[in-house]
């Protein structure tokens, strides 16, 4: 018999399978919901990053309508900063649903501001969405589990196993086909839904592309998983209950246990550490001589050295110099809690290479731009924005540059 | 009642001969331990370290010397959220929320650094805690004993004899539900050590009872689901596969399905976006800096004229403490309606979302388990109330103390010169006005009522899948 008639026997076998149907049906409902909601979601947060960038324009507005000097202009000023969702987010909202992607800033001490947290509500967070990550990673394998682990048990039970395999010349060329129709199958419900709303939210073709290979190679895996478990000589429902235990192991044990031991590996200071250090800097500086503030300052900023203190009492340059050295001096604990994280997302992804679920999430939020190194580099687009507003302000706070309204309109702008 | 403690006893008595059911039951109370004294651990060590963090913050600021009142409300104060004793079992929102916050004048921070967003993301499943291990695996474990129950009879041809003589179809039943409970009993027990050990630090025996009895209803939820498909469907294979099928749809998909429903049917408005809306509809809230902004003229007149009194100077208060006391209280009424509807937003979404626990009894019971262990969200803005009457206490206790202390002369005077700055300060006694702040949750009662919407879901589970038992029970054919 050819290859091709096997197939098209195969697949009539198959398409009259009704658990194989109704579980493709499943599948391509899943499939498509998880992105449905997921494109449902990022335009709702494309309405609110327009709602906060109007009313952050007009609250600035009017502030500055009623300042007459940079230090009240700079301390009475809020700036929106955000990270808008990308363009393949729809399928994996990853760290934007636990972790900040939006803040309101001031020119003052960026280390009390940039840990601000604007999340949703925790209770849904806790448990997590339904997004195509989580569909495809957790959900998926189970769904291939249930179709392919009874492959050769089923036959066996129905007493047609050794006719089959008689048939069929070559046993196993039978199974690979069974089992690459079925997950082809499963495989083609699923990313039709993704690649549809791919393109209609035009996510850019390389990561639409690395998508379908990271889902692809992951169905190729459970597949070859369960075949192997499927040539058991056991009843299906040992075989069932086995691979339900691999994917306990990969999906929950190991990431677990991965995720306990990265975090004993990795210490990072504690968030309170970092806030307490800098309110201390920052507020001692009131006590302190203006020379113990203006020092630092100027070693980090030499170009203001020439800046005398007026001398009596309050002032705005002195102020804003407090509040900079409040940052520097909590700096290299801020720099530890950036480190460690880093440290601990690459060891995730080490970790992440014997746990395939974790993997493929990881993976999909890293072509999402929803994964921890997009959130360190949402944070380090927040922090250079401050810097320049910094630089903005300080020419008026330290040489004296008069008070100029109309100059206002040259701040800088916040480019996510 | 001897027939159905017969058939419970070979139950038992096949478990223990089964390789499959005897590894799977050890792997599973391994995992369940190591998880359990992980979590303990991490806990106490949160707990620690939360504590050790609020003395260090109270120390500081009592510790700070004598100054001008107002530095102090800016200087302001740090106050942690304890975890509470049953967190050892479900932490809850422990890990997702943060727990440092910032307090202090004319700001409603937000809770920072929360334990996830510092983690190593290894997808969802990798926090696992002793509560999610019932939750999501225990059921798997009582449908790999429980799936065989009747068919296994059915299939090795025994179940026509022992109807044929003269046993029932509801006593067998009866006798495999009791051995499945007997073992759901067994499975609770590191759960019962968890809660004896909660009690221990504190926690009350009926919210620990309660909590137990939850879950003692969800597993039985699992256990009637298990023996009424094995009783239904006639191939082994087919009862298992059906009962996986179940799991995946119950456990995994349809409460992150209800999340995105939830989020998406009643959306909600971040904390900014609630702050700038306010900012739109609330232009002329002031912070109280300035003395003569035009909406205090009248109450500066006022207190002239209740003191009798031409000039400021001459009153016996320092209005710049009065004002800044009365601008507090205006403004912190204003956040609080938008902070109040920011939660209310909150727990209308949570609400939506604990309703689809009749859709699935493993949601149910995890909103259950988190209101009765007093880490869900009531009480994680029951923590953000607390803290923020605390703010608004310790605020206007400094704002008295300008008002009072510290004279008016002395108060406008103070960029003068070094001598007036100094002479412009109060009293370091006064900064004992932030007392220690103490988290209180919610007693066990109200934790218990809050739950009964979600246990009242739970019970209907149970009783209907016992009423379809009973029922066929009484069909049971060989």
């Amino acid at each position: 018999m050819s290859t091709f008639g096997a197939l098209k026997r195969e697949t009539r076998f198959m398409l009259r399978d009704r658990a194989f149907v109704v579980w493709m049906f499943a599948v391509l409902c899943f499939s498509s919901f998880a992105v449905w909601s997921g494109l449902a979601e990022v335009r709702q947060q494309y309405e609110s990053i327009a709602f906060l960038m109007d009313a952050d324009q007009q609250d600035r507005s009017v502030e500055f309508s009623k300042q007459s000097d940079w230090g009240s202009a700079a301390y009475y000023s809020f700036h929106l900063t955000y990270d808008p969702p990308s363009d393949f987010a729809f399928a994996a909202m990853g760290q934007r649903d636990a972790s900040s992607w939006k803040h309101r800033l001031r020119m003052l001490a960026l280390e009390g501001q940039i840990y601000e947290h604007d999340p949703g509500n925790p209770e849904l967070a806790l448990i997590g969405r339904f997004d195509f990550a989580f569909f495809a990673a957790f959900v998926l394998p189970l769904i291939l589990i249930f179709l392919l682990h009874d492959l050769q048990a089923s036959e066996r039970s129905a007493g047609r196993f050794d006719l089959l395999v008689a048939s069929a010349g070559s046993s196993g060329s039978l199974w690979w086909r069974r089992a690459c129709l079925r997950s082809g199958g499963v495989l083609l419900a699923t990313l039709v839904p993704l690649l549809i709303a791919g393109i209609f939210s035009g996510t850019t073709g390389s990561t639409l592309i690395s998508a379908v290979v990271l889902v692809v190679a992951y169905i190729l895996f459970w597949t070859l998983v369960c075949l192997w478990f499927a040539s058991w000589r056991r009843s299906a429902p040992v075989i069932l209950a086995s691979l339900i235990g691999v994917w306990v192991l990969l999906s929950t044990v190991l990431p677990a246990g991965s995720r306990v031991i990265i975090e004993r590996m990795v210490p990072i200071p504690t968030g309170a550490e970092i806030l307490m250090t800098q309110r201390e800097a920052v507020n001692d500086a009131w006590d302190l001589p203006v020379e113990n503030t203006m020092g630092p300052f100027v070693e980090r900023h030499p170009e203001w050295a020439g800046y005398t203190h007026s001398g009596e009492g309050f002032d705005w340059g002195w102020y804003y110099a407090f509040q900079q050295v409040g940052d520097q001096t909590a700096e290299h604990l801020s720099e530890a809690y950036t480190a460690g994280r880093v440290e601990r997302d690459r060891l995730a992804g080490l970790f992440a290479l014997a746990a395939p679920p974790a993997l493929l999430e990881r993976r999909l939020q890293n072509l999402a731009g929803t994964d921890m190194r997009s959130v360190l580099a949402y944070e380090g687009r927040v922090r250079a924005f401050h810097s320049e507003l910094r630089d903005f302000y300080y020419p008026g706070l330290f040489r004296g540059d008069p008070f100029d309204p109309g100059r206002l309109s040259d701040l800088p702008q916040f480019s996510p | 009642m001897s027939a159905t403690l017969t058939i419970a006893k070979e139950e038992w008595r096949y478990w223990r001969r089964s390789n499959l059911a005897l590894a799977v039951v050890a792997v599973f109370i391994v995992i369940l331990i190591s998880v359990s004294w992980l979590t303990a651990l991490r806990m106490h060590a949160e707990s620690h370290e939360r504590a050790h963090h609020q003395a260090d913050s109270d120390q500081t600021f009592h510790s700070q010397p004598d100054r001008h009142p107002h530095r102090m409300v800016h200087y302001g104060h740090y106050v942690f959220r304890a975890p509470m004793p049953l967190a050892v079992f479900d932490p809850g929102l422990d890990s997702v929320t943060g727990q440092t916050l910032f307090l202090e004048g004319h700001r409603q921070n937000s809770a920072t650094f929360s334990a996830s967003g510092s983690s190593a993301d290894l997808g969802g499943l990798s926090w696992l805690t002793p509560a999610l291990i019932y939750q999501v695996f225990a059921p798997l474990l009582i449908i790999v004993l429980g799936h065989g129950a009747v068919t296994r009879e059915r299939e090795s041809r025994a179940l026509a004899p022992l109807l044929a003589q003269g046993l029932t179809g509801r006593t067998l039943l009866a006798g495999k539900m009791l051995a499945l409970l007997l073992f759901v009993l067994l499975l609770l027990v590191p759960l019962v050590v968890s809660a004896l050990i909660s009690l221990g630090s504190g926690e009350s025996l009926l919210a620990a009872a309660s909590l137990v009895g939850v879950y003692l209803v969800y597993l039985s939820v699992w256990a009637g689901l298990a023996l009424l498909i094995s009783s239904i469907l006639h191939k082994r294979s087919s009862v298992l596969a059906t009962l996986a099928a179940c799991w995946l749809a119950l456990t995994l998909v349809l409460p992150a399905v209800a999340v995105n429903v939830s989020s998406y049917t009643a959306p909600l408005a971040g904390k900014i976006e609630m702050e700038l809306t306010m900012l739109t509809e609330v232009r002329d809230l002031s912070d109280g800096h300035d003395v003569d902004d035009s909406v205090y003229d009248r109450v500066h007149a006022s207190l002239l004229e209740e003191h009798g009194v031409d000039r400021v100077e001459d009153l016996e208060v320092n209005i710049r403490g009065v004002l800044a006391g009365m601008a507090e209280a205006k403004l912190t009424e204003t956040l609080n309606v938008y902070a109040e509807r920011r939660m209310e937003a909150e727990m209308r979404q949570a609400d939506l979302l604990g309703g689809y626990g009749w859709l699935t009894p493993a949601l149910a019971v995890a909103v259950a388990s988190r209101t009765l262990s007093g880490t869900d969200l009531d009480h994680y803005h029951r923590f953000l109330r607390q803290a923020e009457e605390f703010r608004f206490g310790f605020v206007q206790g400094l704002n008295r103390a300008h008002a009072e202390e510290l004279s008016y002369i002395d108060d406008i005077n103070r960029s003068r010169d070094e001598e007036s700055w100094m002479r412009a300060r109060v009293d370091a006694s006064n900064w004992q006005v932030v007392d220690e702040f103490r988290y209180e949750p919610a007693g066990a009662s109200v934790r218990l009522a809050s739950a009964g919407s979600s246990i009242s879901m739970l019970i209907a589970w149970l009783a209907v899948l016992s009423g379809m038992l009973v029922w066929t029970g009484g069909r049971l054919k060989p």
